[in-house]
């Protein structure tokens, strides 16, 4: 294991690392004893096309005697000392990333635990991360100014961010926020700590990450131009790759002069504590507020000083002229001179304000309208970016459809009634009007207000903006587009357009459509039908709304996305939808996609519940292509094939004209250049479904993809999802881009969490499920050859050999479904070998994100140990593992930690031996059975250390079965004997299969699978 | 022996490029009295055959200190001619009495430093009996080392001219001219010590040696504020440059604010791109 660590040295990134397997160097005392080599180093960060500066550094750290503190306990274990830490030397391998390196690694980071199995990232990389995007963010903002800095005794042209308001506050923020360990790398010992300021340190790294943004902005061959002047040569080097200006040292020195003559107005704001900030004030108001009216009197630019730590604190300019010249707090700062030359700068960007400045004490300037127009429009944007804050009117900041005159389109209803034949194509007819807040506005009207020819209008005591060219241009748009689609009149509806988002375009509707709508958006309520005829089982009432809302949105052939929290049964509302589909007359099949582990789950649970419905599994090497398939096809209503082989056989896949194409764990398809999500678009279907348990309303970035699946066209383009949700929610944190996503994709999710008891209030407090499982290719090799030697085996032994020699068949069978490392016992690699680790994986995925804790259970040791290792390396998060060789202190350690520290581990992996009686383990709320024990009486005393008092979740258990093995056959059996299990298999779980005939056994120990995984 | 020694102007690199490319030299008023002072004394005339001079960048180099103007000049020989221009300088007595008048007037003191003259400083100098450009041809002596006997000649024409446009981006220089400099001329309150864009000098900050502490995770604190700001590019590129407008003496071959400009807007291009590409899901699915 290798946790990586990284700290801003100079101009660069530092990167070391503590490794777990590190032999200590015993000649060298000043050797960090578990530093990672060099080696290790470069092969975790992988940046081969990047110059890499790779060498030694002096790192700080904790230490006690002669040992570093690890950085966790992935790192190693603490020594056993009482002493006190104090910090001292370590040398340490290390390698320098210059700015552009720097700027790859972080992004292959940003904020995850691992960057790939058994590299564990430290905690300053999550934070270098966020500082990298504080520094795109200044790039993009373009807060930065061209200088020249003095590297050795080269001078150097480079670029330097500035810190103005908001981000004056940030910088502040950030810095404190800084783990020490970013800033604990030195280039060599020396007898006392570094003391570097995190605010220093953060500066650096903050410059060079903007200076190589815009350096090289203009690609590798921009830097040219003449080099006649040292003017030349400094524009030329602010986008050459080493920024050395070639000049004379003369011209050099009177280049860093005039760049500071220049630099000087915005450098003395740049520092100061306050900042300048413009309110625009309305006029008062007219005693008669009738008839529109260009606004009486006039409007008022007020200047205030407001404090970057204290953003609602405001200090009228008269009261600071009032003042005595020197602040008592700060005696180096003058707030009356920094008003000046505050309203000095701003002066340069608003010419009201220059006016203002001609009389004694500025305090604020008067506006007639029109010029209070033009500083709202154009002005106070260009303020702002300055730095200067400005404070506008409610009205004008929240303006929306309310205060701007809008076009309202009415549609008429079409002939035809109800859904079947309505699709999201289907064209309908418009009619189009404008309207200016609640008012319908007749074209004399609109010619009048346009006569104004002033942009603010005083309406009914209400301020609106008008522009009389853009509404008559809207206007003539929508009247032109005298129909609009079912699938436009959906978007305008829900407010996702981007034109209705523009120009305020809304839509009336009535009838059919008007009940859509409203249904859709969650107004009215939709009809529940009763549960499909030949449904086995069920359905909760929460499971009832699903399935009724499946089928809704079925009838209207739109897409829909079920997310339920895992355990909830999104399996079950799918297949009730599908089987009244079937009831109401489909003939076609339906094709269900889903990770190749969840595959006989499917079939499982369709067995159980939808009988009626031929289930096929289209997998393999075995399975059928082209014409073949579609015959067979047609013969089954469900498909269940697996990302993979949708992606193989997407050319005869996408030939079979599909009643639903169901996509289970649609995650699969959210990043939308996949081959695969590209595959599952081209499927062709009347309607589709998407199945998730990650809430995905929360990954904006996700979602395109997902309802580009759904309802094509819904969100726009990729492009256009990117410009008008994409960026102003995850990057400017805009919370009306938010509500606009959320009104038109809200219609289509439907989630339900586990802990939301006005929904589910009838779910048991414990929630058994099983886990059918794929075997691997591999595994299906190794399970075979097992048994080919037990086969031959058996028919010659008796007695008490023959029941040993069964045993361990049966161990070692075991072991194949576990995993094939845990059979050959050797150690080879773990990943993508096992099915149940697969799907170990993947619960886990939903496990920990959600903040919930785990039990994994395994009646073997070794296999322990492999899950510990995995999840360690996978997740980056400690993992400790309870077996029989734990001494009672440990194991009372890992279950304190587990139970009572606040940032104890999410998984524990106990042995059952061990571990599966007589702990109280009640903060785990799933309990994961890794492999089977034949007594429930067993299992359910396993489980019992989290369901027990002092639980205040529901607790899921998971038992995993791979499908088609002794696993499955063996429980199968035992469910058969339902409550006489436990007599039957009495208290040692394995031993009445050696009572079996050899006949019997090898039925139940037989591999009846039609294939394995590909 | 009358030669005219008739030698083409050899053109030259790198010097400072007039950026009023037709009409008048500097566009502020104070520019424009700079240049009508002149025309007071019955040069004025001679001062266009400083334009194409000036616009070519003929003049490589121009530096002002209190009282003399020195500048270079590319003519036709290769040596560049030398140009001096003095000019009486007010004394340090009747400065401090304008000081004192200044004070009077936060405004005058805001002007500047946003860079305009104030409107009414004239009448400032005066009410104190003075006067801000040389009023009389006697303080102001012009020289250059050309062979050509007309004064000015076109090199000390064009080194006024640019003057002029100077003046626009730095109204202190005529102050420097006179023999006040800008520190001195606005007092104690304007004298912002640190000129640089870093910040002071932080404090020390030791390393905690707790390993707790040392190894803090902001993670969840991090994701809490909002520490980058806005993703958008704004509306009118380069803004900050263009705040702080031309730049001393500017001698490039391309025009300095929009060959800024270009870069800025590249730049804002490619954080974004950076940002959005980051942002995104990545890499293929787990399970296939």
């Amino acid at each position: 294991m290798l946790v990586l660590h990284t700290a801003q040295l100079e101009e660069r990134l530092v990167l070391w690392g503590e490794d777990s397997a590190a032999r200590q160097d015993q000649t060298n005392a000043d050797r960090h004893p578990g530093c990672a080599d060099i080696d290790l180093l470069l092969e975790a960060i992988d940046l081969p096309d990047y110059d890499i500066m790779a060498g030694e550094a002096t790192v700080w750290l904790p230490s006690k005697g002669n040992t570093p503190l690890p950085s966790s306990p992935l790192a190693g274990d603490a020594p056993k000392s009482r002493a006190k830490p104090r910090i001292r030397p370590w040398r340490v391998s290390a390698i320098r990333l210059d700015a552009g390196a720097a700027a790859e690694f972080l992004q292959s980071c940003q904020d995850r635990p691992v960057l790939k199995p058994g590299v564990i990232l430290g905690p300053e990389v999550a934070y270098w991360y966020r500082a990298y995007r504080f520094g795109l963010s200044l790039a993009t903002r373009q807060q930065y100014l061209p200088t020249v800095t003095g590297r050795g005794d080269r001078v150097i042209a480079t670029w330097k961010p500035l810190f103005i308001g908001d981000d004056a506050h940030r910088l502040a923020q950030l810095a404190s926020l800084m783990p020490p360990s970013a800033r604990s790398v030195t280039n060599a010992a020396a007898p006392q700590p570094p003391t570097p300021a995190a605010s220093t340190v953060l500066r650096a790294f903050l410059d060079v990450t903007v200076d190589h943004l815009v350096r090289g902005a203009l690609g590798p061959d921009a830097a040219n131009g003449g080099v006649d002047s040292a003017h030349d040569a400094w524009l030329h080097s602010l986008s050459s790759a080493d920024g050395i200006i070639d000049a004379p040292l003369v011209q050099l020195q009177q280049l860093r002069q005039q760049v500071s003559e220049w630099h000087r107005p915005i450098a003395a704001a740049a520092n100061a504590p306050y900042r300048l900030c413009i309110r625009l004030e309305e006029p008062p108001e007219p005693a008669d507020d009738e008839a529109p009216a260009i606004g009486q009197g006039d409007w008022y630019l007020r200047y205030l000083l407001q404090p970057h730590d204290d953003h609602s604190l405001l200090l009228p300019a008269e009261t600071v002229w009032k003042r005595r010249r020197r602040d008592a707090r700060n005696p180096d700062f003058s707030p009356r001179e920094f008003l000046l030359s505050s309203l000095a700068q701003a002066a340069n960007l608003c010419p009201p304000i220059a006016a203002s400045l001609h009389g004694k004490r500025p305090a604020g300037q008067k506006l007639p309208t029109a010029g209070a127009h033009q500083f709202l429009n154009a002005e106070a944007p260009a303020l702002q970016q300055a730095g200067f804050g400005v404070l506008l009117p409610a009205w004008w900041t929240r303006r929306g459809s309310r205060t701007r005159p809008a076009i309202r389109a009415r549609v008429k209803t079409p002939s035809m009634q109800g859904g079947g034949h309505i699709s999201l194509s289907t064209m309908l007819d418009l009619d189009v009007m404008v309207a200016l807040g609640d008012q319908t506005i007749t074209p004399e009207e609109l010619a009048e207000l346009a006569e104004l020819k002033t942009p603010l209008v005083r309406l009914r005591g209400q301020w609106v903006e008008i522009n009389a060219d853009e509404i008559r241009e809207a206007a003539d748009f929508w009247s032109n587009k005298q129909q609009v689609s079912v699938r436009d009149a959906i978007h305008i509806s829900l407010d996702a357009d981007d034109r209705a988002a523009d120009d305020n375009v809304s839509l009336q509707t009535d009838d059919w459509i008007a009940r859509l709508m409203e249904q859709l958006d969650g107004k009215t309520q939709i009809e529940r039908p009763d549960a499909p005829a030949s449904f086995q089982g069920s359905l909760r009432p929460y499971q009832e709304a699903g399935y009724a809302w499946l089928t809704f949105l079925r009838q209207w052939g739109l897409g829909a996305c079920l997310a339920d929290d895992m355990g909830l049964g999104k399996t079950i509302q799918t297949l009730a939808a599908l089987q009244l589909d079937e009831e109401e007359g489909n003939e076609r099949p339906n094709l269900l996609v889903c990770p190749t582990s969840l595959m006989y789950n499917w079939q499982r649970e369709s067995a159980k519940f939808t009988p009626d419905l031929n289930v096929m599994l289209h997998h393999g090497p075995g399975r059928k292509r082209g014409v073949r398939f579609h015959k067979t096809a047609s013969n089954h209503q469900i498909i269940v094939t697996s990302y993979g082989t949708m992606l193989r056989d997407a050319k005869f896949l996408s030939d079979v004209p599909w009643r639903a194409v169901i996509l289970d764990e649609a995650q699969n398809i959210k990043n939308p250049v996949s081959r695969q999500a590209q595959a599952a678009r081209n499927l062709p279907a009347d309607y589709r479904v998407a199945l998730t348990g990650t809430p995905v309303e929360n990954h904006v970035g996700d979602l395109w993809s997902i309802m580009e699946f759904l309802n094509p066209g819904l969100l726009g383009t990729q492009a256009q999802f990117k410009r008008n949700y994409f960026v102003p929610i995850q990057a400017n944190h805009d919370a009306a881009a938010a509500s606009r996503l959320q009104k038109a994709t809200g219609p289509f999710i439907l989630r339900r969490v586990k802990t939301d008891r006005s929904i589910i209030d009838d779910l048991p407090d414990k929630h058994e499920t099983k886990q059918y499982c794929s075997l691997t290719r591999e595994q299906v090799t190794l399970y075979e050859a097992v048994l080919r030697e037990a086969e031959a085996r058996m028919e010659q032994q008796e007695g008490i050999q023959r029941r040993g020699s069964i045993l361990d068949t049966l161990t070692k069978l075991k072991q194949a479904c576990n995993h094939p490392r845990q059979l050959l016992a050797d150690n080879s690699p773990i990943a993508g070998r096992s099915g149940k680790m697969e799907r170990l994986h993947q619960l886990l995925d939903e496990i920990i994100p959600n903040g919930d804790r785990a039990l994994v259970f395994s009646q073997f040791a070794e296999m322990g140990a492999i899950i510990q290792r995995y999840v360690q390396e996978n997740f980056g998060i400690e993992t400790p593992f309870l077996h029989g060789g734990v001494s009672r202190r440990v194991r009372d350690g890992m279950v304190e930690r587990f139970q009572n520290d606040p940032h104890g581990p999410q998984v524990f992996v106990l042995s059952l031996r061990a571990g599966g009686s007589g702990l109280n383990l009640p903060r785990a709320n799933h309990v994961i059975h890794y492999d089977r024990w034949w007594n429930p009486a067993v299992e359910n005393q396993a489980t019992d250390r989290a369901f027990r008092i002092g639980q205040t979740k529901d607790v899921h258990v998971h038992k995993l079965i791979c499908a088609g093995t002794l696993e499955d056959h063996i429980d199968a059996m035992i469910e058969a004997k339902g409550d006489t299990a436990e007599r039957v298999v009495g208290g040692n779980s394995e031993r009445w299969l050696t009572e079996l005939s050899n006949a019997e056994l090898r039925e139940v120990l037989a591999l009846s699978l039609d294939h394995a995984d590909d | 022996m009358v030669y005219y020694d008739y030698r083409p102007t050899i053109r030259a690199r790198g010097g400072i490029r007039a950026q009023s490319r037709r009409g008048d030299f500097g566009s502020s008023w104070w520019a424009q009295r700079w240049l009508q002072t002149l025309e007071n004394f019955r040069i004025g005339a001679r001062l266009s055959r400083g334009r194409s001079y000036a616009r070519r960048g003929q003049v490589l180099s121009v530096d002002v200190e209190q009282g003399v103007v020195n500048a270079l000049v590319q003519g036709s020989r290769k040596t560049p001619y030398r140009v001096t221009i003095e000019v009486d300088t007010i004394s340090a007595g009747d400065w401090e009495a304008l000081r004192e008048e200044f004070a009077q007037q936060p405004i005058i003191a805001a002007s500047l430093i946003s860079g305009r003259m104030p409107d009414n400083i004239e009448d400032a100098f005066r009410v104190r009996g003075l006067s801000m450009f040389p009023d009389s041809e006697d303080d102001l002596e012009t020289d250059c080392t050309c062979p050509d006997w007309s004064n000015p000649c076109k090199h000390v024409a064009a080194v006024y001219l640019l003057l002029g446009e100077e003046f626009d981006r730095d109204p202190f220089l005529i102050f420097r001219l006179r023999g006040m400099e800008r520190e001195e001329l606005l007092g104690d309150d304007f004298r912002q010590s640190a000129q640089t864009l870093d910040g002071p000098p932080a404090p020390p900050e030791p390393l905690p040696a707790d390993p707790d502490d040392f190894w803090a995770n902001p993670a969840h604190r991090l994701a809490e504020c909002d520490l980058t700001g806005a993703f958008t590019t704004p509306d009118a590129p380069a803004a900050l440059p263009r705040q702080l407008g031309r730049f001393p003496f500017w001698q490039g071959e391309q025009e300095f604010v929009p060959a800024l400009q270009r870069i800025y807007q590249a730049a804002s291009r490619r954080a974004i791109d950076s940002y959005t590409r980051q942002a995104e899901p990545e890499g293929a699915p787990p399970n296939s």
